[in-house]
């Protein structure tokens, strides 16, 4: 039952994010920084549209 | 998009987090928007679980947690708060895998409604960019949020 009330509170329907102090940053985690060179490598091979470009 | 999402919570607005609670038990979820390309500025929605012990990231394990759509749904706020802070960027969504883009596109297909209404959306075949249809199987997607009208009385 706890579980449930639990999973209840955890879900909202237009809440914003809640904004906290200090939350650990991980710009520098491996798995990010595989996953914006990874990102870097498609985009660099795709051309957008110029209408797009502005 | 009043869809029912997980609270989350930032501190930049840039990097979010939020619990997924289901038969699988409670996952931490890490979103973060990374630049890539500047002219035109494009953001990379990176996303995977979080292991609480380890504290390791990744992506490749899928969940079964039976709340997808409510996790892309909070991933789709999280998208919208970051452009809030960041301005209306173009933001690249890939999967790992293309099963895992699959499954990011089903769950696209689903919301679709809701998303059209706030963001253009393209979908990526090979090197080619294209309005998103449902019925097409994309490599990866690019949103960019729909010009905004002010009211200012």
């Amino acid at each position: 039952m706890s579980e449930i009330k639990k999973a209840t509170d955890n879900v909202s329907y237009n809440g914003r994010a809640t904004v906290v102090k200090g939350l650990k940053s991980h710009a520098n985690d491996p798995f990010f920084i595989k996953k914006a060179e990874d990102a870097k490598a498609f985009i660099s091979k795709v051309v957008l549209p110029e209408h797009l470009k502005k | 998009m009043n869809l029912p999402h997980y609270n989350y919570k930032t501190t930049d607005f840039q990097e979010y987090e939020f619990y997924s609670v289901g038969p699988k038990g409670v996952i931490k979820k890490i979103v973060r928007f990374q630049k890539i390309q500047e002219e035109p500025v494009i953001y990379n929605l990176a996303f995977g679980d979080q292991d609480e012990i380890t504290g390791d990231i990744n992506d490749a394990v899928t969940s079964n947690n039976e709340d997808r759509d409510i996790v892309l749904a909070t991933v789709s706020r999280t998208v919208i708060e970051f452009c809030d802070h960041y301005g209306d960027h173009f933001i690249l969504a890939k999967g790992s895998t293309p099963v895992r883009t699959r499954l990011y596109q089903m769950g696209i297909n689903k919301l679709i409604a809701e998303i059209r209404s706030d963001f253009d959306v393209y979908g990526f075949t090979g090197e080619l960019l294209h309005k998103f249809e449902t019925n097409v199987n994309y490599d990866a997607f690019l949103v960019k949020r729909k010009n905004r009208i002010f009211d200012h009385k």
